[in-house]
């Protein structure tokens, strides 16, 4: 046995008996079929009570059941707008690690925009259309089903950028508090991030792709989120969960994130269009030269209260894609709010209930009455 | 770590075997990929990878795609465009439904107004 004081010790040789060795090729053999289990198996997300209020095409508005008395609830009504190449449920990951349940319980009456997944019918649709028809339409059924007449936005990812424009053209709907979180908005420098490296590559042609097939499929995109971090993506995760596999903790929490990573979309081809073209290529947002159906986006005409939060080590959004945004919008009563952590991690990781979370919440909270 | 040269090394551990030598390179490793990763070349190579996948695999898509649609019109059955057609109509169906929908909630919150007057009540009730 190793002297407990020797800590550095090298690890000494010891030759197992025929029962050790049995004992420890079946718990290798356990272990192997647990990971088995977890990499090829779904865990259930996505569990928080919630009833549909509205749908159009694939897109469906639900409204989660709330556990506070009415006369506790907040009076402004959170609406949460997810990016459009994935699912939301990691807004809900698990029973006691979500998101939908921390404010469901701080009294928020929640809605969510699942945009849904897109068909081949779907193939033409752009950010005009997510901005000013489904967004719009689904706001106004949100706003008749709780009979507010302000409300606030959260928008994560590219439902972010969907909110922000939204925000900037109809800054007169009762939108008043906008919480943007790994907003990708503003695209100058071409050397931030692999994503603005790769796009902006005069080899990289979107409009083939889109062209040749329709709507880009999730495992083009899942691949290429992947690739940013390819070591980590895919060898680092499952790693991660070998050496933990004993941990039913950890297990749970790995094992509810890749069944959410798993559970990939495909991207409408216009939206992927435009969002290479007219975004990471030509920065139009913030050149204010970008024109959304006719009608010219200004930032400066985007009055909410604004919440921005950054991940500092985002791979997917550098924190430069989201900061200069604050000079440009005309709201009044706006921070940012920075967070050490990844695209993902910041919201859905270990540390997210106790940084997070509660900040949004109690900025929130002070302007949602 | 000083946490692994604890315990004792089994070589029926085929995880253990290696756990040290992983731990000390893979920091590297992942670096090292993620810099080469954001180096132009990669970009021009993948972007021109793809460009020849879509490319080359184009006849033979459409090949397929023409093939296809001949073999559902002689069977009488509706092709992937036709299909597509309709789901297009559908959405636009849903949109004017849409727009009844927001009328009708107009119209039910107008009358809640004239039942009670000062009192202007949500269309609570009026869930799809």
């Amino acid at each position: 046995m190793t002297d407990a004081t020797t800590d550095t010790a090298p690890a000494e040789f010891k030759m197992p008996n025929f029962l050790d060795a049995c004992t420890a090729w079946h718990q290798a053999a356990e272990k192997m079929q647990s990971f088995n289990r977890l990499t090829t198996t779904d865990a259930k997300i996505g569990q928080t009570p919630k009833e549909l209020v509205w749908t159009l095409n694939k897109a469906k508005l639900y409204r989660y059941v709330p556990v506070v008395p009415e006369k506790d609830r907040k009076p402004v009504p959170l609406l949460m707008v997810f990016a459009i190449m994935n699912r939301p449920h990691v807004l809900d990951l698990r029973p006691g690690h979500s998101f939908v349940e921390y404010m469901l319980r701080e009294g928020y009456d929640l809605y969510l925009m699942d945009w849904g997944e897109p068909g081949p019918e779907d193939a033409k649709l752009k950010f005009d259309d997510y901005v000013l028809d489904y967004l719009p339409r689904a706001i106004r059924k949100f706003k008749s089903v709780s009979g507010a007449k302000e409300f606030s936005i959260l928008g994560w990812c590219l439902g972010a950028l969907i909110s922000t424009l939204y925000a900037s053209l109809r800054p007169d709907d009762g939108l008043k508090n906008l919480i943007l979180l790994t907003a990708p908005l503003d695209f100058s420098d071409k050397t931030a991030g692999g994503f603005t490296r790769w796009t902006s590559n005069a080899a990289f042609n979107p409009d083939l792709i889109v062209e040749k097939l329709g709507n880009v499929p999730g495992e083009m995109i899942d691949s290429g989120a992947k690739m940013l971090k390819p070591i980590e993506n895919y060898l680092g995760s499952y790693l991660m969960l070998w050496d933990n596999i004993d941990n039913p903790k950890t297990v749970e929490a790995w094992h509810a994130m890749n069944t959410w990573v798993r559970d990939i979309i495909p991207m409408a081809g216009g939206a992927y269009q435009q969002l290479i073209n007219e975004f990471y290529k030509e920065n139009r947002l913030m050149e204010d030269s970008l024109v959304i159906r006719g009608e010219q986006v200004h930032l400066s005409h985007l009055k909410a209260n604004l919440l921005n939060v950054i991940a500092e080590a985002d791979h997917i959004t550098p924190p430069c894609q989201s900061e200069r945004v604050m000079e440009l919008v005309g709201s009044q009563d706006k921070e940012v709010f920075r967070v050490r952590g990844g695209h993902i991690g910041i919201m859905a990781g270990r540390g997210a209930e106790k940084t997070t979370w509660p900040h949004i919440e109690s900025w929130l909270a002070a302007r949602s009455s | 770590m000083s946490q692994n040269n604890n315990e004792t090394f089994n070589p029926f551990d085929p995880s253990a075997m290696f756990k040290d030598v992983r731990n000390a390179g893979m920091d590297a490793m992942a670096k090292t990929m993620v810099e080469l990763v954001n180096t132009d070349a990669y970009a021009e190579a993948t972007g021109a990878m793809l460009d020849a996948w879509l490319t080359s695999s184009g006849p033979f898509r459409k090949t397929l795609e023409q093939s296809m649609t001949q073999t559902l019109a002689n069977l009488n059955l509706p092709t992937r465009d036709e299909v597509t057609r309709l789901a297009e109509r559908m959405t636009n169906l849903e949109m004017r439904l849409d727009d009844i929908d927001a009328k009708l909630d107009d119209c039910l919150r107008a009358l809640q107004s004239f039942s009670s007057p000062g009192k202007s009540k949500s269309s609570e009730g009026r869930k799809k």
